[in-house]
C-alpha cells in the first residue's frame, strides 16, 4: 500500500487554530568561514530533529561538532517540551503539528534551505515538514513507522506489558540504555538516559496512526539498524519504499546511532550522501 | 530547460519565481523599483501602503505556507514587518540573484511561440513563458462628480501619513479598508471628518469570539457550517458587540454578509460613536469649497481623500490578451489567459482572507504547469484548454458579489484553493 499522497493545499485547521509560539532551543556548530562563502558555493546547512523524549542535546554530543569539523554548518532544534525549549507545562496538550511548527520556525531562521535529518519520531516530523517545504535533502534515520506504530505496541504488550500499559494511559514510552546505545559504558549510558524527558501523550497516540506523505521534491535517504529494539525494522523498509530508495543499513549499533559507540560510521555515510546527492 | 520571465517582485512575483525555480524552470524576475515588496515596498513610487498600514488578516493564512512569519510577529503585522518578511523569504530561497531591480518591462510581445520582453532601456530578452505579477492596486480609480471643488484633493494612493490631515476639515470617500483607516486617522488628527459611502457596510471587528476574526471565520469553515449559518453567526456577533449600525447614523447594509469584500475595522464605529466621524451618503455635486450630498445636506471641506480603490492595469500587454470580449480581464482560475498558454497572471485576486497562502499556491500551480509543459506539451495543452473552457467559473463561496469594479477579482479563499488543489493533483497524476 502506498504511503504517499498528492499535494495538500487545504489545511483548514492550521488557518483556524494555528499552533501557539514556544521558545526554541537551537544548538549549532558552524564552520568559521561558512557565512562568508558565496551562496552558490557554500554547503547547505544540516538541521537535525530528535526523536521521542530526546532533545537537541543528543546531536550536540557528537554529531554537531563532527559535522562542523567536516565543513558542514549543523543545527539541532529541541521540539517544544524537550531539551531546553519551552512548552513543558503544555506538553499534555501538544500535537505533532506543534512540532512541525517548531521546525518550520527554525528553518525560516536559517540563511538557506537545509538538509533535514530526522531521527525516529523526528523522522516523521521531518517528513511532515518536507511535504510543505522543499528542503535540500531529507534523511530519515531509524524512522518512526509510516504505517503506524500499532505493530510496535502489540509487540510491546507481549514482551513488556507494563511499559505498554504506561503508554496507553499517557505515560512516556520507557526507553532503556540497552536498546538505545548498547555499545556505551554503563556510566555514560546512564547519564544519557537521565537526560531523556517526557513525551507528549497525544503525540504518542498520533504515532499509532498510519500516515501518508505528500510530494517531497528533494533527495531522500533512509537509514536503519538491523538490530533496532525501538522501531520495527519493517518501518525502515516501508519508509524507504515510500520514496523509492534502498535503505542504508548500519550493523552493530543501537537505535540512537548519534550517541552509541560507532556514531562516526552513520555520520560519515550521511555526510557523504549530502555531498553527493544534495 | 525552459525559461520564464516574472514581472514584478512583490509577494506574487517572489512566490512565482521561487516555485518555478523549485520545479527546475530557469525563471528570472524584473522589478521596476529598487527593492522587492511591490505594494509593501513603502516609499517606492508604486507602493500604496501608508505609514500606519497593518495587515487586516492574521498570520496563519496571510503567510506563505512554506515560510511562516516569525512567532515574534503580532497577529496583525505592520507593513515594515511584512517587508522584512518578504526580504527574508527572498534571501532564504536565494531569489535576489535572479531579479533585476530598477528594471521596468515596457513591452511583452509574442514571437514564434515564445515571448520577447523589452525593457525601458531598450534592451530585451526572450522567454518560453511569462508570469505577470505587476499588482492591481496601484492605478488610482477616481470618481467624477458635477461641479468644481476648489479645495485640496488627493487619492489614497498618495496618502502616506496623517500629517496631511492635521487641522483640516476632511472628507474621506469610500468605506474599503483604506477608507476606514484614513477616516480613523482623520478623526484623530483633523479638525473635522466626514465619511462618505455609497452604501452601508458591515464593519467587522479584528477580534471575535476571543480570536482574530479571520481565524474564527476559518474555524466556522473548517467545521463545514453552511453559508446561512455562518451569516447568522457573524450578524449575531456584530449585533452583540457593535449593535445596530443605524443607531450611529450609519446606513444599514443593503446586502447580505459576504456579498462585499470584508471591511475589517474596529475603530471606525468607535469614532462615529464619539462624534469624531460624521457619516455621509454619496456626493451629489461640488460648488467651490462646498460639497453637496445626495441626501440634500452640504458641508464646507478643505481636503477630500478619495479612498475609492484601484483599477488593474497592464501597460506592457494588449488588453485583448486578457479578455478579447470585455473591459476587464477574465482569467481561468484568475491565472490562465484566454489567448496564450504561456502567458499567466498571478495576484489578480482579491480574497476574502489573507493573501499570500494563495500567492504560494498560484505560484505552485504555475510552476507545476510550466514543468509539465516542458515535459509533456500535449498533456499541458489539454490541461490549459480544460481550464480556459471554465474561465467564467467564479469562486464565491456560494454568495453573489455586488457588481462593482471592486469585486471583479473577488474570491472566496476556501472555494478557490479547493479548485487549485484539484488542479495540482491533476498535474501530479500525469506521469
Amino acid at each position: 500500500m502506498s504511503r504517499r499522497k498528492s499535494t495538500t493545499v487545504m489545511r483548514m485547521w492550521d488557518w483556524a487554530a494555528p499552533p501557539t509560539a514556544a521558545h526554541r532551543e537551537v544548538l549549532s556548530a558552524v564552520p568559521a568561514d561558512w557565512t562568508e562563502e558565496s551562496r552558490s558555493t557554500r554547503t547547505p546547512p544540516i538541521l537535525f530533529i530528535h526523536g521521542l523524549a530526546h532533545g537537541a542535546w543528543c546531536f550536540a554530543e557528537n554529531w554537531l561538532p563532527a559535522a562542523a569539523a567536516a565543513g558542514y554548518p549543523a543545527y539541532a532544534v529541541s521540539l517544544r517540551g524537550h531539551g531546553d525549549s519551552g512548552g513543558r507545562k503544555r506538553i499534555g496538550r501538544t500535537l505533532m503539528r506543534d512540532y512541525v511548527h517548531d521546525v518550520m520556525q527554525t528553518i525560516t531562521e536559517l540563511p538557506q534551505p537545509p538538509v533535514i535529518v530526522g531521527h525516529s519520531m523526528g523522522a516523521l516530523v521531518a517528513q511532515l515538514v518536507a511535504e510543505r517545504y522543499q528542503p535540500r535533502g531529507l534523511a530519515l534515520l531509524t524512522p518512526a513507522p509510516l504505517q503506524g506504530a500499532a505493530g510496535i505496541m502489540s509487540h510491546l504488550a507481549r514482551t513488556r506489558p507494563l511499559d505498554a500499559l504506561k503508554v496507553v494511559v499517557g505515560g512516556t514510552l520507557p526507553l532503556r540504555a540497552g536498546a538505545l546505545f548498547p555499545g556505551l559504558d554503563a556510566p555514560v549510558a546512564e547519564r544519557y538516559v537521565d537526560r531523556l524527558g517526557r513525551e507528549s501523550p497525544l503525540v504518542q497516540y498520533e504515532l499509532l496512526l498510519p500516515r501518508k506523505i505528500g510530494p517531497v521534491r528533494a533527495p531522500v535517504m533512509v537509514m536503519g539498524t538491523p538490530q533496532d529494539q525501538v522501531v520495527d525494522i519493517r518501518a525502515v523498509d516501508v519508509t524507504a519504499a515510500a520514496y523509492g530508495v534502498e535503505p542504508v543499513w548500519i550493523d552493530g549499533i543501537g537505535h540512537d546511532l548519534m550517541l552509541d559507540a560507532g556514531w562516526e560510521r552513520p555520520l560519515t555515510l550521511l555526510l557523504d550522501w549530502i555531498t553527493e546527492s544534495c | 530547460m525552459s525559461t520564464w520571465a516574472v514581472i514584478g517582485a512583490g509577494p506574487h512575483g517572489l512566490s512565482a519565481l521561487k516555485n518555478l525555480r523549485a520545479f527546475g524552470i530557469d525563471a528570472h524576475g524584473y522589478e521596476r523599483a529598487s527593492d522587492l515588496g511591490g505594494n509593501w515596498n513603502y516609499g517606492a513610487p508604486t507602493s500604496r501602503v501608508y505609514e500606519s498600514t497593518h495587515l487586516i488578516s492574521t498570520k496563519p493564512f496571510t503567510q506563505f505556507p512554506d515560510f511562516p512569519m516569525p512567532d515574534a510577529y503580532p497577529d496583525y503585522p505592520s507593513h515594515w514587518q511584512v517587508h522584512r518578511y518578504f526580504r527574508s523569504y527572498a534571501e532564504h530561497f536565494g531569489l535576489l540573484d535572479h531579479i533585476d531591480f530598477d528594471t521596468e518591462v515596457v513591452r511583452v510581445e509574442p514571437r514564434d511561440g515564445r515571448w520577447e520582453i523589452t525593457l525601458a532601456d531598450g534592451t530585451g530578452a526572450t522567454y518560453d513563458g511569462v508570469v505577470v505579477a505587476n499588482g492591481h492596486n496601484w492605478w488610482p480609480k477616481i470618481p467624477e462628480y458635477p461641479g468644481t471643488f476648489t479645495g485640496e484633493v488627493i487619492h489614497s494612493a498618495d496618502y502616506k501619513s496623517s500629517d496631511v490631515l492635521r487641522g483640516k476639515r476632511v472628507l474621506v470617500v469610500g468605506a474599503g479598508n483604506t477608507g476606514c483607516d484614513v477616516a480613523v486617522e482623520s478623526a484623530q488628527n483633523a479638525k473635522s471628518t466626514l465619511h462618505s459611502t455609497r452604501r452601508g457596510y458591515y464593519y467587522n471587528p479584528k477580534y471575535a469570539f476571543g480570536r482574530p476574526s479571520d481565524q474564527t471565520a476559518d474555524m466556522l469553515l473548517a467545521m463545514r457550517l453552511p453559508l446561512a449559518v455562518r451569516r447568522l453567526l457573524f450578524k449575531a456577533t456584530l449585533r452583540l458587540t457593535v449593535g445596530d449600525f443605524t443607531r450611529f447614523g450609519l446606513p444599514a447594509p443593503d446586502h447580505k454578509f459576504f456579498e462585499t469584500h470584508p471591511t475589517v475595522n474596529q475603530q471606525l464605529v468607535y469614532y462615529v460613536g464619539h462624534g469624531d466621524i460624521a457619516p455621509k451618503p454619496d456626493i451629489d455635486a461640488f460648488d467651490g469649497s462646498t460639497v453637496h450630498f445626495v441626501d440634500g445636506s452640504s458641508a464646507e471641506v478643505d481636503l477630500i481623500v478619495y479612498c475609492t480603490g484601484y483599477l488593474a492595469k497592464f501597460p506592457f500587454l494588449d488588453d485583448g490578451w486578457l479578455n478579447p470580449d470585455g473591459d476587464h480581464p477574465v482569467l481561468a482560475r484568475q491565472i490562465f489567459t484566454p489567448e496564450f498558454d504561456s502567458l499567466v497572471v498571478s495576484g489578480l485576486i482579491q480574497p476574502d482572507s489573507g493573501q499570500w497562502t494563495i500567492a504560494h499556491w498560484q505560484g505552485a500551480l504555475i510552476a507545476a504547469y510550466a514543468a509539465l509543459r516542458e515535459r509533456d506539451p500535449v498533456a499541458a495543452r489539454s490541461f490549459y484548454e480544460r481550464l480556459v473552457a471554465e474561465s467564467d467559473v467564479r469562486f464565491t463561496g456560494g454568495t453573489t458579489y455586488k457588481n462593482s469594479t471592486r469585486h471583479y477579482y473577488e474570491i472566496a479563499h476556501q472555494d478557490y484553493l479547493a479548485a487549485i488543489e484539484q488542479d495540482l493533483q491533476q498535474l501530479e497524476s500525469v506521469r
